[in-house]
């Protein structure tokens, strides 16, 4: 079955896992399993990100192993924003870009979305 | 003769027949039947619909009527009695603003289409229709809302909480209110802080809706909006001209990107009727915000007219929708806010609740 790109980035429900990850089942049927490392990694913040180059600053091999979501809350209508462990609150994640990023195998073989 | 008896049930199984035209179910799936009673061969019984200011209102009363009379012989008298409750769309309880219902931004490409003449327009409407309506006056750069509704008195502050003006029937604060005489020359951190307590820090009470007229373009304002509440949705404002269209359109993709509903376009500065000799002129061209919408796929609100009894009547402090309720212009202004009222009852339904789940 076909869907819209706006079914393909809007959440139908949205778990947080302890704060080991995020679970986002999306309004195609599609789940994202996001562990909090993976998304520390990728946060897209103006300092993990530069804003004048837009090269990648901060990923996930600086990021702690143990590090954990201690909150997490929604963004108006179109982002989650994440208060991690190692004291880093600047990210806002749109659902846009955490379906772009989701890690699945089949998602990671057709690319990221990412320019990387 | 025997006579069928008349049940609450017969009833409701006739008014299974009336469509509500928007929300395309029946009124009585969608639970709009209220206090019904039977009293021999009479029946009555209350349509609540989800907006006072519903265009359609007297064609449900009379379709309600006639489904009765026509479904269950032996009715003699039915009496139809309208009234509305404004739903509020599900959102988590954390982000929005305890009492308001729904959040409207009134945005447009560029400054100067009369953006602030359609917000305050559409708030008095609505008050008018019988809401419990607020208005923000978030353009910081030139906050104009408080000369156009003749609120000169300042908000007062108690315990930290601002109280707002009430100006022809609808709770007013303006940014402007925050700084005086003195013009606004913020930087995007200022105007953050100062929006968020435009927002969270009004006692704004119960609201059905709350009208923010924000900024010309896309900007700090306009994230820190979309980042602090669930907005319902956005109506854009433009004028005909293509290039005034053409900056909408970048409007309109903000909000599409912050998946903010865009409840309609409405075309500002429509046609100049001469009041001398009653002459049309399309001053600013015509009809482009209406082929915009059509082909974007979003609903066109309506054209109000380049009329100067709007400008008249918004400099002196009392929308059109008031000082000339029959005019030509103010029934364009009446009609275009009940296509928005529609179009936020639409979405009310649609919208599906978002929340975390904590495991």
């Amino acid at each position: 079955m076909l869907t819209t790109p706006e079914e393909r980035a809007t959440p139908a429900e949205i778990r947080k896992k302890s704060g080991e990850r995020i679970a986002i089942r999306w309004q195609d049927g599609h789940e994202s399993a996001l562990g909090a490392r993976y998304l520390r990694g990728l946060c897209p913040c103006a300092q993990c990100v530069s804003e004048v180059t837009g090269q990648r600053m901060v990923s996930e091999e600086h990021i702690a192993p143990e590090v954990s979501i201690e909150a997490a809350r929604t963004v108006g209508n179109y982002a989650l924003h994440f208060s991690f462990s190692d004291g880093h609150t600047t990210g806002i994640y749109s659902f846009d870009y955490l379906r772009r990023i989701c890690p699945c195998p089949a998602c990671s073989a057709a690319g990221h979305g990412l320019g990387a | 003769m025997t006579q069928t008896l008349i049940t609450e049930s017969k009833v409701l199984d006739a008014l299974r027949s009336v469509m509500d035209p928007d929300l395309h179910r029946d009124i009585v799936s969608l639970n709009f039947i209220r206090n019904m009673k039977i009293d021999g061969e009479s029946v009555s019984f209350d349509v609540n619909l989800t907006t006072p200011a519903c265009p359609v209102k007297e064609r449900l009363r009379e379709q309600s009527r006639q489904a009765v009379i026509a479904a269950i012989p032996g009715v003699k008298d039915v009496r139809v009695n309208m009234t509305a409750e404004v739903r509020r769309p599900p959102a988590p309880e954390t982000s929005r603003i305890k009492g308001v219902k729904n959040i409207i931004a009134v945005g447009s490409g560029k400054g100067g289409v009369g953006k602030s003449t359609v917000a305050s327009n559409i708030a008095v409407s609505l008050a008018k229709s019988g809401a419990a309506v607020g208005l923000l006056d978030a353009d910081i750069y030139g906050p104009s809302i408080p000369i156009m509704m003749a609120s000169s008195g300042e908000p007062e502050v108690s315990n930290q909480i601002i109280q707002p003006v009430t100006a022809h029937g609808v709770k007013l604060m303006s940014m402007g209110y925050l700084s005086g005489e003195m013009p606004l020359i913020w930087r995007g951190p200022m105007a953050h802080k100062a929006l968020q307590q435009s927002l969270l820090g009004v006692n704004w009470g119960e609201l059905d809706y709350l009208i923010v007229d924000l900024p010309p373009g896309t900007g700090d304002v306009h994230l820190t909006l979309v980042q602090t509440v669930p907005v319902t949705g956005a109506v854009i404002v433009s004028t005909p001209q293509d290039v005034g269209l053409q900056i909408s359109m970048k409007t309109l993709r903000m909000f599409q990107q912050t998946k903010v509903p865009v409840l309609g376009i409405v075309e500002n500065m429509s046609t100049y009727v001469c009041p001398h000799c009653g002459g049309r002129d399309d001053i600013f061209g015509h009809g482009g915000a209406r082929k915009a919408a059509e082909t974007l796929g979003i609903p066109f609100l309506g054209e109000i007219p380049l009329d100067p009894a709007i400008r008249k009547h918004s400099d002196g402090g009392r929308p059109v929708v008031l000082a000339e309720p029959d005019s030509a212009s103010a029934r364009a202004l009446s009609e275009m806010t009940g296509a928005l009222a529609q179009q936020i009852s639409i979405q009310a339904f649609r919208t599906i609740p978002l929340s975390i789940i904590e495991e």
